[in-house]
């Protein structure tokens, strides 16, 4: 009986999303660590910091002491065990600039960049998923050639200049949201939000509002092209001759499928904009990590510059890897395999 | 008198095409079917036995509609229906079994979930109460293990089981009326048999009538009462299944009969007009190909192999002994001018030993493949390696994929062997027209691209591209397996004409017996990785000495025909 015996090969249906998770994170491991070479090398070997740290004028013993103090007189492979114990310890060194713990200085502008982009990005979702299904579903209709169009120009349009579309609009002429710079915040957690008062939100509106717009015309596009290439499997043909009802084979049999590539995309988008949204941080003067990291690239701040690298990078890695966990709670073929 | 449960009465149906005319697709159909009958709808792929089953269904594309006729179900026009009242009928009164049972179910839904839906949206059971029944209904559909088979997956469970639980989806709502379009095309013979034996069941049982649209005859006289004979949209003859089979009556029919390939008897031929033509061109391909293919050496062995294993580790299963045997201990010998069959089931290691042969598999140590006498683990270097693979060449299985899309057919043939310098670029232009005449296509041929030709054209061109490196042996995946039965004949034909006329040595790979029975000499029966048979194909297939050959042709649908 070859059909029953077929369903004991595939017995081994409990390879666990521990194990994955486990394997996973062993491998973010090793992308840590040759990222933490890769920033190493470029802060340390590439230029001499003792030179820009001692100046001009400072005779041989100077710099000897310098290099001294500062560990740089050992081989390099000590010195890079002695960065990469500091930085399991959570020591990133000390701004130049601000003279304060690098950590600290970018936790404390984090939250300010997290509730911009997390609100772009559900309001990407919330409205690109269903403008996306939609036209997928109607692709003749007019309200679709409406959406399409916009997409593409919503995706083409300068993030900058955008922004600035928008403070002419809703800050100069309609005086209805503020032009810049972040509102009141409120305690939660012991850290300052500001999209949960009123006054806090009009403030947040429009910066998220400029990272959104990109989003939706992505999301739109991703749900299209699936719902395009999804309602014309099978599977769905099936569905359909089963008699189930038109909201569960959108809400179920479609949409499970599309949500696989959106999710991946929506992972890498979020990394990219919580580390790099620096253009609309600068052009709304918004105090979130991205325009930390401009500045400090203006006023040669390496120790936060070189914190930020290797923190975006431990992001991007455990973005990475949830979003793999929801792909494989979407997906079964990648969870059993 | 009671009407029938289905009355088709003189049904038109018309596809729209890019320009915004319209081609006809089904015209002047009709079709009456009782309760509790199976009627059979045959006809070759694109006769428009498909569109008919959605038609009843209501799932025809936006780009079809129904010109004229009535679809009446139980004595009421649903032709006119909206989708909302199709819905209403769709898994309630109409069940649907679809041909490829792998892509009906959602690959990211569970089984349980697929099975449980249907029955909320069409019986009056929720919750535990229609989990309990799903279960019922899988048992119905004699699925084993039916309560843990709710938690998996489709990619988790064969085709055979698949389909099954496709049928436990159809019958949920106990249906007056099944559609099931070749619901066993994609399934091995002994599992097609087992399953089709569950349809007629659960038919019989629950007094469902089915229609039950195949290409396949055998399928028809096991299963149906009735059978109408479709070709190019028309109805061409229809009747009681051993009238219309034993005796057709029409000529298109009666081309049919004579293209299906039995396992009883061996013909030369099949029945079917060839194309060929003596022409220059065609003379010249055929000498080119014989200066090339070295004849004359007939019962010379050509590949030897020896203890050929592979196994194929499990995922995951480091440190366990496991890991999947796909071939334990294979040995046979080719000899030139043969054709050497290999059949066996999906899952019987008869493709892998092609690819073992082929280099795409590395096998597991100890196996020794020799051609002409030389190991191939040996021929590593690269002017080995370029005339192993002039040696050795392939016919797919798929004719749709294994030519390049973006190449003209012409190009298509003759890139590999200008590639590997065997001829100038300006003498592949004529070889390549020279070529397309030996496999029975215009030499006009050579300029178009792959998506204008038909599935049996581009065999043809497949065919035409493995001859122009003149190997030694070419290695057939069961090239006829994806085409319709009368261009499955018109493609044995050619290759059985070549055969003779160029001496070609063959290694005929193929799940269907019948066609191993019509090509080869000598077969070798595979089963989970092992040789089970080896003998002269005419003796295997008419007297086999194994169990498992016996019941692999006792499975295999059979028609009655008169001179047999």
């Amino acid at each position: 009986m070859a059909e029953a015996d077929h369903g004991h090969r595939c017995g081994r249906t409990d390879e666990t999303m521990t194990n994955f998770i486990l394997r996973r994170l062993g491998q973010s491991i090793i992308l840590l660590l040759i990222m933490s070479v890769l920033v190493f090398a470029g802060m340390y070997v590439i230029s001499d910091p003792v030179a820009v740290m001692a100046g001009e004028d400072a005779t041989e013993a100077d710099r000897q002491a310098l290099a001294r103090s500062f560990g740089l007189d050992q081989p390099l492979p000590i010195q890079y065990l002695t960065f990469l114990g500091k930085i399991v310890q959570g020591d990133f060194g000390t701004s130049f600039v601000y003279g304060r713990p690098v950590l600290a200085l970018i936790f404390e502008r984090l939250p300010a960049t997290l509730e911009v982009v997390f609100l772009a990005i559900l309001v990407g979702l919330a409205v690109g998923i269903p403008l996306g299904i939609y036209s997928g579903l109607n692709r003749k209709k007019a309200p679709t050639k409406v959406i399409s169009f916009g997409t593409t120009v919503g995706y083409s349009i300068p993030n900058f200049w955008q922004a600035l579309l928008f403070i002419l609009v809703f800050a100069v002429w309609l005086r209805v949201l503020p032009a810049s710079g972040r509102g009141p915040t409120t305690e939660i957690f012991g850290v300052g939000w500001s999209v949960f008062n009123a006054e806090g939100l009009r403030y947040v509106i429009l910066p998220a509002a400029n990272l959104a717009v990109a989003l939706i015309c992505m999301q739109t596009r991703l749900a299209r092209s699936g719902t395009q290439e999804v309602m014309y499997q099978d599977y769905m043909m099936f569905a359909r001759a089963k008699g189930i009802a038109r909201s569960r084979l959108i809400g179920r049999h479609l949409l499970r499928n599309i949500l696989i590539p959106i999710v991946t995309i929506t992972g890498l988008e979020l990394g990219t904009l919580i580390a790099f949204s620096t253009v609309t941080e600068t052009v709304f003067s918004w105090p979130g990590i991205g325009k930390l990291l401009l500045d400090s690239i203006y006023r040669s701040d390496r120790p936060v510059v070189v914190a930020y690298m290797i923190l975006a990078t431990l992001m991007f890695v455990l973005i990475n890897l949830v979003a793999d966990i929801i792909y494989a709670i979407l997906d079964p073929r990648i969870r059993y395999s | 008198m009671m009407a029938p449960l289905l009355a088709i009465e003189d049904l038109s149906i018309a596809y729209q095409l890019g320009d915004g005319r319209d081609a006809e697709a089904i015209s002047g159909f009709s079709l009456h079917l009782e309760r509790g009958r199976i009627v059979g709808i045959v006809g070759q792929s694109g006769a428009g036995k498909s569109t008919i089953g959605k038609a009843i269904l209501g799932l025809m594309g936006d780009n079809a509609r129904i010109t004229g006729g009535t679809i009446a179900l139980d004595g009421t026009d649903i032709t006119r229906f909206s989708e909302a009242r199709f819905a209403a009928i769709r898994g309630k009164r109409i069940g649907y079994i679809y041909q490829n049972p792998m892509t009906a179910l959602n690959p990211v839904l569970s089984i349980g979930e697929q099975l449980i839906e249907a029955i909320e949206a069409n019986t009056t059971r929720r919750g535990g109460d229609a989990r309990a029944y799903a279960v019922e209904l899988l048992k119905s559909a004699e699925v084993t293990h039916a309560e843990e088979r709710l938690a998996k997956y489709p990619h988790q469970l064969s085709g055979g089981l698949c389909q099954r639980i496709v049928f436990a989806i159809a019958i949920a709502a106990q249906p007056d009326l099944i559609i099931a379009d070749e619901p066993t095309t994609a399934l091995d013979v002994t599992v097609q048999k087992a399953v089709l034996a569950t349809l007629k069941k659960l038919a019989r049982e629950k007094q469902i009538s089915i229609v039950l649209i195949t290409h396949d005859m055998g399928v028809v006289a096991q299963m149906c009462d009735g059978v109408s004979v479709l070709w190019r949209g028309r109805l061409v003859e229809h009747g009681p299944t051993a009238q219309v089979i034993g005796a057709p009556r029409e000529r298109y029919t009666r081309d049919l009969m004579a293209a299906i390939p039995t396992v009883d008897h061996k013909r030369a031929r099949f029945d079917v007009l060839d194309s060929f033509e003596d022409t220059p061109g065609r003379r010249r391909g055929i000498a080119f190909l014989k200066s090339g293919i070295a004849a004359g050496r007939d019962g010379q062995s050509l590949l030897s192999i020896r203890n050929l294993s592979k196994t194929f580790d499990a995922q995951g299963g480091r440190g366990t002994s496991g890991g999947f045997r796909a071939l334990d201990g294979v040995a046979f010998e080719v000899f030139a001018g043969e054709t050497l069959g290999i059949v066996g089931e999906s899952g019987s290691g008869k493709s892998t030993i092609g690819r073992a042969i082929l280099g795409l598999v590395e096998p597991d140590a100890g196996a020794s493949i020799a051609f002409q006498g030389r190991p191939i683990a040996e021929m590593r270097g690269r002017r080995d390696r370029v005339a192993l693979s002039r040696s050795l060449q392939c016919i797919f299985q798929d004719p749709y994929s294994s030519l390049n899309p973006r190449m003209n057919a012409g190009t298509n043939i003759t890139y590999g062997i200008v590639a590997q310098g065997l001829v100038s670029r300006a003498e592949a232009k004529v070889l390549a027209q020279d070529l397309l005449e030996v496999v029975g296509l215009p030499r006009a041929a050579a300029g178009k691209m792959p998506h204008a030709f038909s599935g049996g054209e581009r065999q043809r061109i497949g065919i035409a591209r493995a001859l122009a490196f003149r190997p030694e042996l070419i290695f057939c995946d069961e090239p006829t397996s994806a085409l319709d039965v009368t261009v499955q004949a018109e493609i044995l034909n050619l290759m059985k004409e070549l055969q003779e006329t160029l001496g070609l040595t063959l290694v005929f790979v193929s799940h269907d017996l019948a066609v191993v029975r019509q090509m080869c000499d000598r077969v070798i029966v595979m089963r989970a990785g092992r040789m089970v048979e080896e003998g002269n194909a005419d003796e295997v297939l008419t007297a086999p000495r194994e169990t498992y050959t016996r019941d692999l042709l006792a499975a295999m649908p059979r028609i009655a025909f008169e001179d047999a």
